[in-house]
């Protein structure tokens, strides 16, 4: 196309800006408008009289922290679990043959041709027989494997030498500690890339925590925000400021690690 | 050096003691499955058994059970009449229909503009790496925050959209209070979720194309738009492929999005197909088997777009 600083192409890399940055931005200026602010009409772009109170209101209500605890928890376990265990299964599909490799490796590639959506009531009673609903355990657990974590781990390990597991090999070293001392080391960028993904995405979760749990103790953040969108009469000033705290940690996390992430995404890991 | 190591080791395992190397081939025989026991222990119970069982109750007629004490009901086996029963069920039937619309209508938006994007934003300069990133960004959002957000966009006599509309003296229009505004609203909002993702695809596509063809081309004096038109797509056709079938799957599941934008509403004018199945299964009278039944037609929906998608990743390597 035209060359990167035409004006035309300046303009509408500007107009682009405005499209994707102005909503999140309007949503978080709008959480610092007072009450009466926050429905005038002609709307103020920038609050004419910024405050906390709605997040301070928000915030003191009387559970809100523990939703935001519980989504802390869920997203973190969840995340070293789901982390764990690909790459466990993604150094076994990288480094050895054994019976049946292929036939593990086809049916949990096939499982992303499974979405949750469509299988969620016979989950519920599989969640329902393991004991699992109405538990964060359940949150945690479940949804841990993911195909895109075994497989970004698959093809991550493969490049790390032969020749380093089997020196070690020879030095008697133990399976797990060439796991642990040299195949997780070498594995870090991948293992980073997969940690930040996993964490935004259990954080988002909404349908699986959506099934196991009802009961408000063991609500997660996303739950409480559903849960106090009613079909009328929604109480903005309350919305609007959990909205805004609940994406400042994956705003954390994407700012942090955006080089990776979307490093991650072009690496033709999409999504789960 | 792999090749040299190999023979060494044979040998020096073949030195030990027979009574430990045994010990240690077992213990290197059951390790890799050890290895594979957490993940795929994980997908056969929560995606592969209840797949099964789903396409399994598709054939009984029963309700979800939540108590143990209930399971005393018996599903009764139906065969195929919940299948047949779906042909009539007219809140199956619209909300299809309304998913196959939106599917048809915001997947080829969002190519266009994600394509659109990918183009625009390519250079390697500050800029526009910000630029990609912000474009990225709200891909990483949940779809209940991105609902919420475009709700507060698109309120009636307050928001936002209403207000630039009123700047150019364009009368309010009610986004959310009228059916086929309030699917356009979904629409928007999903594309402005989903456009980040999509672009970094095309951007990856993009940068796979040897940059001498452009150069050729523009020695030869080839219009820009004909080099995109010539080169740029012709080549960008497989990555388009995956796009759009990416994003195909990806608009079937449309459902969180609803459940902060739109509830369903106005009216049932935003229920798709998701939706209905959660409500037939879950609430009264807890139809499961019917329920199971909506899922299979959607699973091999999925599931033809899933291997259109394998096909075409293979033919790209």
């Amino acid at each position: 196309m035209t060359n990167a600083s035409s004006p035309t192409r300046l303009a509408l890399v500007a107009l682009v800006l405005v499209v994707f940055l102005l909503p999140p931005v309007w949503l978080f200026l709008s959480a610092l408008k007072p009450q009466a602010e926050i429905f005038q009409w002609p709307p103020t772009l920038w609050p004419a009289n910024p405050t906390l109170e709605n997040f301070v209101n928000t915030i003191s209500r009387a559970k809100f922290l523990l939703f935001f605890k519980n989504s802390a928890i869920v997203s973190v376990l969840s995340a070293f679990l789901s982390v764990t265990i690909s790459v466990m299964a993604g150094y076994a599909l990288a480094k050895f043959r054994f019976k049946g490799d292929t036939i593990f490796f086809l049916l949990i590639m096939s499982s992303l041709m499974v979405p949750l959506q469509i299988i969620m009531i016979p989950v519920f009673l599989v969640l329902r027989d393991l004991g699992l609903l109405e538990t964060l355990a359940g949150v945690i657990i479940a949804p841990a494997a993911t195909p895109t974590g075994v497989f970004l781990m698959r093809q991550y390990i493969v490049n790390i030498p032969d020749s380093l597991l089997e020196a070690a090999r020879l030095d008697k070293t133990p399976e797990w500690r060439i796991l642990w001392r040299i195949v997780v080391p070498l594995s870090l960028p991948a293992i980073g890339t997969l940690l930040a993904f996993n964490l935004v995405w259990r954080w988002n979760d909404y349908l699986w925590p959506f099934l196991i749990i009802t009961d408000q103790d063991q609500w997660t953040v996303q739950l409480a925000i559903a849960n106090s969108i009613g079909r009328f009469g929604i109480d903005w000033p309350k919305l609007l400021s959990m909205s805004v705290l609940s994406v400042l940690p994956v705003l954390v996390v994407f700012t942090a690690l955006q080089r990776l992430m979307m490093g991650g995404i072009m690496a033709g890991a999409t999504k789960e | 050096m792999t090749e040299l190591v190999a023979p060494i080791t044979r040998t020096m395992t073949a030195a030990r003691p027979p009574s430990s190397r045994r010990l240690g081939d077992i213990r290197r025989k059951v390790w890799p499955y050890f290895l594979m026991l957490p993940t795929m222990g994980l997908i056969v119970a929560f995606t592969l058994y209840p797949l099964v069982q789903g396409l399994y109750m598709s054939l009984f007629k029963r309700g979800v059970v939540v108590l143990p004490q209930a399971r005393q009901t018996l599903p009764q086996y139906v065969g195929l009449d919940n299948f047949v029963s779906l042909i009539d069920n007219a809140d199956f039937r619209i909300s299809l229909l309304k998913t196959v619309i939106f599917v048809v209508v915001a997947v080829p938006l969002n190519v266009v503009l994600s394509l659109a994007l990918a183009v625009l934003l390519q250079p390697q300069t500050k800029l526009f790496a910000f630029a990609r990133t912000v474009v990225f960004f709200p891909s990483m959002i949940s779809l209940l925050i991105i609902g919420i957000t475009w709700r507060w966009l698109f309120g009636l006599n307050n928001g936002l959209v209403n207000y630039v509309l009123s700047l150019a003296s364009i009368a309010p229009v009610p986004w959310l209070e009228q059916d086929t505004m309030a699917q356009i609203a979904v629409v928007v909002a999903w594309i402005w979720w989903q456009a980040g993702v999509n672009m970094m695809i095309f951007l990856s596509g993009l940068t796979a194309i040897s940059p001498d063809y452009y150069e050729a081309a523009s020695i030869d004096g080839t219009s820009k738009w004909r080099q995109f038109t010539h080169i740029t797509l012709p080549l960008l056709r497989p990555t388009m492929a995956v796009v759009v079938v990416l994003s195909s799957i990806e608009a079937f599941k449309v459902y969180e999005l609803v459940v902060s934008l739109t509830g369903g509403g106005p009216g049932k004018a935003t229920v798709y197909l998701i939706q209905t199945i959660y409500d037939t299964a879950f609430q009264l009278p807890m139809q499961a088997g019917i329920a199971a039944a909506q899922s299979a037609v959607l699973f091999v929906v999925l599931m033809v777009l899933a291997i259109v998608q394998l096909r075409l990743a293979r033919s790209k390597a």
